[in-house]
């Protein structure tokens, strides 16, 4: 049994509300999802214009493509689909074999392959201990095993540790020994989480998502000095920030705090003028108490953050205890209908408990969040 | 029809019907989706209050801030003109539905900043026949309260008699063209030039700061906050002059009582306020390599005592006019750049790491290398710089000076 809540923005019907089953009490509102099946998990991924959703082999795309809100765009993949990327252009689509597909966000359009730049030959030799150099089998692009992508930017990385900016190969980490655990992409940049812990970043850092201390644009991957050490286990791309959890179970949020995303304050005490919007090196966050088990002695295994998301210009941090916390803007909804009156949060509140027994699992959209739960 | 009120419904007449931006809007999806339900909802003349009403206001504001979101990605010399125009059209309707909620004067005041905004980061060029004419009826509309309420008269700062001073470079009382062109613009010198800009109206009006509150008040403007910009304290947002003013020289004691130092500081004021423009000449120096004058950039800094921007350089031929205050000018050459410590970081290259009023020889040991040249900047007096001359420049009385800058 799954079940799919919803809030932010819906004006191009990206969402189908279920009419029947919603209390005008909750924060977030119950959403029927098209084609579900419980044979297979149902992958989503929304951007600002539309929605994605991925069942099998099926793709699903709703939304506004021509002229009217609620269009719906359907294709069928020759395999199982893998993960979605979504932006408002097109929709990135990977398939259980490790090929890689897009669909342009228009109606009637179809399922491309994309091709992929060879890996650079230079980067693929190593030196053996004794010197000798030594050709990893890295002749052809091969399996793509994560894909993310946003405005201005678009990432694939293969089986060998290829970084593409589609289609170009940007980077060749170790083949050996190196493993990419999560790929996240904001509008403009990128971040990845090695199986060490250890983040990398890439792209346009001009408002500060790299976390490298220099503002600027950093063509390939960067290891990010100020995490350098401290073992990450889950990592989250916005749309100019971004934000890690560690293994010692600390916050970090780092870029632009316009509307309050990092959880950092927006207004000097006045209420006049703002606090810096820019924080180019990694925040760390001090969490506020969350439920009444983290009265018990053993409080910090009970409410550690374990994941973190990111929309356009919000925050949702969610905690083992099954509690969600949000910061950043939320005129459109984004953190819950309950903040009807607020336009922003600057610092983390809580916004939604799951029930217990539930798996739960947290998307953001541009301007939305999705939760999914399942028994 | 509309129960509004006349004015308004001028205002809604000189909107662009669907038919007159379509071409525009081919490919934007969303904005043709958008504009198109909010133009046929206003020609239609339906009630306030109807259901759609609530509904397409909302719609708008969606698209002002997807808008806004799309001009703050990338770099902003390269985000597509149909994007600021699209952001332009859709603050227009934004404030147009605004105002059929409420006219308040606070509502008024919100169309009012929503309307810079249009003009800041939007493309208010060529969108349709009649834009200029809305633009300029929504401005007088959004203005007409807001001038003239009886607040709390700003100061009117005193002449400062003209001191003697250090000036370790050469001085031109008034040259003409040629001389200019031979002495320091073909000599790559920087020099001080006296008595060219004594006719500008500017100069005795703008000492008067309630003049400033009257024609530019209502405008908003990026303003930096934080004595200089390379420190971690400083920021920049967009706020209306007459909040900046009456912050930064409304009180008796302006400074030294905690306030930050704001600084409006290298913005385009005068393409924004045509009233302003009327009171100063570009100087015919700008003209010498046989420009006109449209293609010189021309930037108002604006602020209290003690406003810093540290050791620099731009890319261009400057020339900085001093109307009203003085500031202490440190110089360096470009052949000193390699003693001057710039930043590494792509945004601040151009700007040394050092403090030109307190130099630390102990840190930075080539700077003993370096000559430095020391000036004070006085009302009238204009500061001739070649490109690439590094200069930091720090006003020690509240002070507004115009710079131009030409290639």
């Amino acid at each position: 049994m799954r079940q799919f809540l919803f809030t932010g923005f819906n004006a191009f019907g990206q969402h189908n509300i279920n009419k029947n089953n919603n209390s005008c009490r909750t924060s977030v509102l119950e959403i029927c999802t098209p084609r579900d099946s419980n044979e297979y998990p149902m992958i989503i991924a929304p951007c600002w214009r539309y929605t994605a959703y991925a069942v099998g082999q099926r793709l699903f795309l709703q939304g506004l493509f021509d002229s009217q809100p609620g269009e719906c765009l359907e294709v069928e993949a020759a395999v199982r689909i893998k993960a979605l990327a979504a932006c408002d252009n097109h929709c990135l689509v990977l398939l259980q074999n490790g090929e890689l597909f897009k669909l342009a966000a228009k109606l009637r359009a179809q399922l491309v392959q994309i091709k992929l730049e060879n890996p650079p030959i230079a980067a693929a030799t190593k030196r053996t201990i004794f010197g000798d150099a030594k050709r990893i089998a890295c002749g052809s692009p091969g399996e793509i095993t994560h894909i993310a992508c946003g405005s201005h930017i678009n990432v694939a990385i293969s089986a060998g540790n290829a970084i593409y900016s589609i289609p170009s190969c940007l980077h060749q980490f170790p083949v050996r020994q190196w493993r990419v655990q999560q790929l996240e992409c904001g509008n403009e940049h990128a971040i990845l989480l090695n199986g060490n812990g250890d983040v990398y970043s890439w792209g346009n850092g001009l408002r500060g998502q790299l976390g490298h201390e220099a503002l600027g644009v950093q063509e390939t991957p960067r290891l990010i000095d100020a995490l350098a050490g401290i073992k990450i286990t889950h990592i989250a791309a916005g749309g100019w920030h971004s934000a890690a959890i560690s293994a010692f179970g600390d916050l970090y949020t780092w870029g632009s705090n316009c509307n309050g995303q990092l959880g950092m304050r927006v207004l000097k005490p006045g209420g006049l003028l703002k606090e810096p919007t820019v924080y180019p090196l990694p925040q760390l966050h001090d969490l506020p108490e969350c439920c009444e088990a983290a009265q018990d002695a053993d409080a910090d295994a009970v409410c550690s953050p374990l994941r973190i998301c990111a929309g356009s210009r919000h925050t949702l941090l969610v905690r083992s205890c099954g509690r969600v916390w949000g910061s950043g803007w939320t005129i459109h909804g984004q953190l819950g209908k309950q903040l009807e009156k607020r336009t922003y949060l600057d610092k983390f509140e809580a916004i939604y408990d799951a029930p217990a027994n539930y798996d739960y699992n947290v998307i953001c959209g541009p301007w939305a969040t999705l939760i999914m739960l399942s028994k | 029809m509309f129960a509004a009120a006349a004015p308004l419904l001028e205002l809604i007449k000189l909107l662009p019907r669907f038919a007159d931006i379509e071409a525009l809007l081919e490919h934007e999806i969303e904005a043709r989706y958008i504009l198109k339900r909010a133009a046929d909802h206003l020609e239609l003349g339906k009630l306030e209050g109807s259901s759609s009403s609530e509904e397409i206001s909302y719609l708008i504001g969606a698209l002002v801030d997807k808008h806004w979101e799309r001009i703050h990605s990338g770099h902003f010399s390269s985000v597509p003109l149909v994007i600021r125009k699209v952001y332009a059209l859709g603050c227009y309707f934004k404030i147009i539905f605004m105002l059929l909620e409420s006219t308040s004067h606070e509502q008024r005041e919100k169309c009012g900043a929503i309307l810079d905004e249009a003009q800041l980061l939007g493309c208010t060029d060529k969108l349709y026949a009649k834009s200029k004419d809305l633009q300029a009826a929504l401005m007088s509309y959004l203005d007409e309260d807001v001038i003239g309420n009886n607040s709390k008269p700003l100061p009117i700062l005193a002449p400062l008699e003209r001191i003697s001073s250090r000036c370790d470079i050469p001085q031109l009382n008034a040259p003409s063209i040629l001389e200019f062109r031979n002495s320091c613009y073909q000599a790559e010198q920087p020099t001080l030039l006296l008595n060219t800009i004594n006719h500008w109206p500017a100069i005795s009006k703008w000492r008067d700061l309630n003049y400033l509150l009257k024609v530019a008040g209502n405008r908003t403007v990026p303003i930096e906050i934080g004595s200089n910009y390379v420190s971690d304290e400083w920021s920049q947002q967009l706020v209306k002059i007459r909040d900046f003013l009456y912050r930064q020289f409304g009180r008796e004691t302006s400074s030294d009582d905690n306030q930050e130092v704001e600084y409006l500081a290298q913005h385009e004021l005068f393409a924004q306020i045509p009233t302003l423009k009327s009171d100063i000449c570009v100087p015919d120096y700008c003209t010498v390599s046989g420009d006109t004058p449209s293609n010189v950039d021309i930037k108002a800094w604006l602020g209290p005592r003690h406003t810093i921007s540290p050791m620099h350089n731009d890319p261009k031929h400057n020339l900085l006019c001093q109307v009203f205050g003085s500031k202490i000018i440190i110089l360096a050459s470009p052949a000193d750049t390699p003693n001057l410590y710039p930043h590494e970081s792509e945004f601040l290259n151009n700007t040394s790491q050092i403090d030109a009023a307190i130099p630390d020889f102990e840190r930075f040991p080539l700077l003993r290398r370096t000559r430095f040249y020391e000036l004070l900047l006085q009302p009238g007096d204009c500061l001739y710089l070649p490109p690439k001359w590094w200069h930091y420049v720090r006003s020690e009385t509240p002070s507004f000076s115009v710079s131009f800058w030409w290639e």
